[in-house]
């Protein structure tokens, strides 16, 4: 693949957001409407305890990317009631329309005591064009599993072939770097399959080879082009990844024919870092879209977000 | 007022843990939820106790067993060296207990379900449903996972609990209790359940009811615990416990109550047929709960907690009467 970066499109600190919200516009998920562009994405209010939680908002763009032509007003989707899975933030949201409506696969997050979090896997239906969305129970509709014990989150769904596809992430393990640190996570992509949306079948294995055991995947994004599927995603060390830009997050890709064996090839990424740029240290959260027939890649730069998020449009596929 | 076909004679306390002066540390007190597997000379009970607070003054939950001489239920005849299950690994859903436990005989081996817990942030804890398999009869069990065997879903968002497996007609039955929702009483979030019910044809695929079986009948927000069904003359009975969760650390109000089914589907409870009661005096003169039936040499036993949810052990009756 290779990419034609179009910038930095929506900065948050410029936007009307800023103030209302205290920063990040994490994740950008794409909803093709007849005339515009609408990106979800993640950003962060404070609460009581001081602490962030993530909530889900939305902008609309002219199809170029270039002017910012509508916004979320309110609470797009509810965070969760005490006690659920989903009480502490919404991060990331994976909407695409069905049957009508418009679905939004929700990573819901919970604070845990022993280590920071826990997450799982929520759906919520829109009946009014993706202004607001009701879940479908306080519950999630996939989490933790016999060998996929924990941080089960980061959804990605289509439907191909008249099945519902959810590429996702599980935990493999939390360690401290050193005795008395707080442990990090490591995580790797997997996949399950659903006829309803509802109840789904995990694949039960992980699906990307694992350059080395420290190696973090998130956010599996997939697109079909021509007879391929082609998965874009990011990739961090387990540890050091927020004070080392060598460790912090990059873009990894891989491609299947069959939507069972993924062949990992990052050199075909067709995208790295821009030194001196608003991505120089840091590539997160990819994104595969169309809009128009083209086929964009939006994704997050530095800090995981904080500033905003761009675009880049595919050139050329292999 | 319903007929009255049997009721429940108690025969006294039959374990504290506090008896034992020789007992381990991680046995310190409580013996919860008791579990039965009968064995040729011996009734081995599962439980699960605790140690001392820890530093934060949290406890954790560890399950262990007594065996029970046979002819004499009062004689303890061994102890659990060590507790059965390991607690789980950092970050997993068993981290901090596994309590309660229930087994079953699977060909030479004997596998067990069991609840795993956790701390959250916002509420005290959240509980999951564990499986482990012994190959030793029931001394030790292995998980065959770090995860949970039963899933959350949007009907059970959290606190899955308290499983009892039973098998009928060549099907696998797990009673459980699944989080209905948390209730906030004077700023302090106390948990409210319902009992559920999943079915298996191996006992490791489970396929939800998605369905409360007993409805509430002790008031709002009612918390209902220990579903422990045993199948007599054509007909599922189902002794639990239940209380309302804002009196929760106030131990007086859990009761044993009752439900009948002859499709282990729909269920009609009625209480008053429960048959047993709390003692004017004793270890269980403020609450009887967790009840576990069982049949030991033709005759029909039921074991339940005293007073504070089990923290001085647990009690034995036996059944007059007939469950019809």
């Amino acid at each position: 693949m290779k990419w034609r970066k179009l910038g930095k499109i929506f900065d948050f600190d410029s936007s009307n957001f800023a103030g209302e919200f205290i920063g990040f516009a994490q994740s950008p998920q794409a909803l093709e409407f007849e005339s515009y562009i609408r990106f979800y994405f993640s950003t962060r209010v404070r609460t009581e305890n001081g602490k962030f939680v993530s909530v889900i908002q939305y902008i609309d763009m002219d199809k170029s990317f270039s002017e910012i032509l509508g916004r979320s007003n309110g609470v797009v989707v509810s965070l969760g009631a005490l006690g659920t899975f989903d009480e502490h933030g919404i991060f990331p949201f994976s909407v695409f329309r069905h049957n009508g409506e418009i679905w939004g696969y929700s990573n819901g997050w919970n604070r845990r005591k022993s280590v920071s979090v826990d997450t799982a896997i929520g759906l919520a239906i829109s009946g009014d064009e993706g202004r607001s969305f009701i879940k479908v129970g306080d519950g999630p509709v996939l989490g933790p599993s016999l060998y996929e014990p924990y941080l089960v989150c980061d959804p990605f769904v289509r439907v191909f072939n008249e099945t519902f596809h959810m590429w996702y992430i599980y935990g493999t393990g939390w360690k401290s770097k050193a005795p008395g640190l707080e442990p990090d996570r490591t995580y790797v992509i997997a996949h399950a399959v659903s006829k309803d949306g509802i109840n789904w079948a995990k694949e039960g294995r992980s699906i990307i080879h694992q350059t080395h055991p420290e190696e973090c995947q998130a956010l599996p994004t997939v697109i079909k082009l021509g007879s391929r599927y082609h998965m874009l995603f990011c990739h961090r060390n387990t540890f050091d990844f927020r004070s080392d830009p060598s460790k912090a997050y990059r873009l990894g890709y891989a491609w299947s024919d069959d939507l069972i064996n993924w062949i990992r090839d990052d050199s075909n990424a067709g995208i790295d870092v821009t030194p001196g740029s608003w991505d120089s240290d840091m590539m997160c959260y990819p994104h595969l879209f169309q809009c128009d027939g083209k086929t964009y890649l939006a994704y997050n730069g530095n800090e995981f977000g904080r500033y905003g998020f761009g675009v880049a449009e595919l050139e050329m596929e292999d | 007022m319903s007929k009255v076909f049997w009721s429940w004679k108690k025969l006294g306390r039959l374990f504290n843990p506090l008896d034992i002066p020789s007992r381990p540390i991680w046995m310190h007190e409580y013996a919860q939820a008791p579990a039965t597997l009968v064995f040729k000379d011996f009734v081995r009970v599962y439980f699960s106790c605790r140690p001392p607070r820890d530093h934060n003054g949290q406890f954790v939950s560890y399950s262990a067993f007594v065996d029970l001489d046979r002819k004499d239920l009062f004689k303890v005849i061994n102890l659990s060296k060590q507790p059965v299950f390991e607690l789980g690994k950092l970050g997993t859903f068993d981290e901090f207990g596994t309590y309660p436990m229930s087994v079953i005989r699977v060909g030479k081996e004997i596998w067990a379900y069991y609840a795993g817990w956790t701390r959250c942030e916002s509420v005290p804890f959240n509980v999951a449903i564990g499986f482990g398999r012994s190959l030793d009869d029931g001394v030790s069990f292995l998980k065959i996972g770090d995860g949970p065997l039963l899933e959350y879903s949007p009907d059970e968002p959290f606190t899955m609990s308290g499983p009892k497996i039973r098998f009928f007609n060549g099907r696998y039955y797990l009673f459980y209790i699944a989080g209905d929702k948390w209730v906030l009483k004077d700023g302090k979030p106390e948990i409210s359940h319902k009992i559920r019910m999943a079915t298996s044809s191996d006992g490791i695929s489970w396929v939800k009811h998605h369905k409360t079986l007993i409805p509430d009948n002790w008031g709002e927000n009612e918390s209902q615990a220990s579903p422990d069904v045993f199948y007599a003359n054509g007909k599922y009975h189902m002794f639990f416990c239940g209380w309302v969760p804002h009196n929760f650390r106030e131990t007086k109000v859990r009761k044993i109550g009752y439900a009948w089914s002859t499709d282990l589907e729909n269920w009609v409870r009625d209480d008053s047929k429960a048959g047993i009661d709390i003692s004017a005096e004793g270890f269980d003169d403020e609450m009887v709960a967790y009840p576990h039936v069982f049949e030991l040499d033709n005759k029909i036993y039921m074991l339940y907690l005293g007073n504070q949810v089990g923290r001085f052990g647990f009690g034995l009756a036996e059944l007059e009467g007939e469950l019809r």
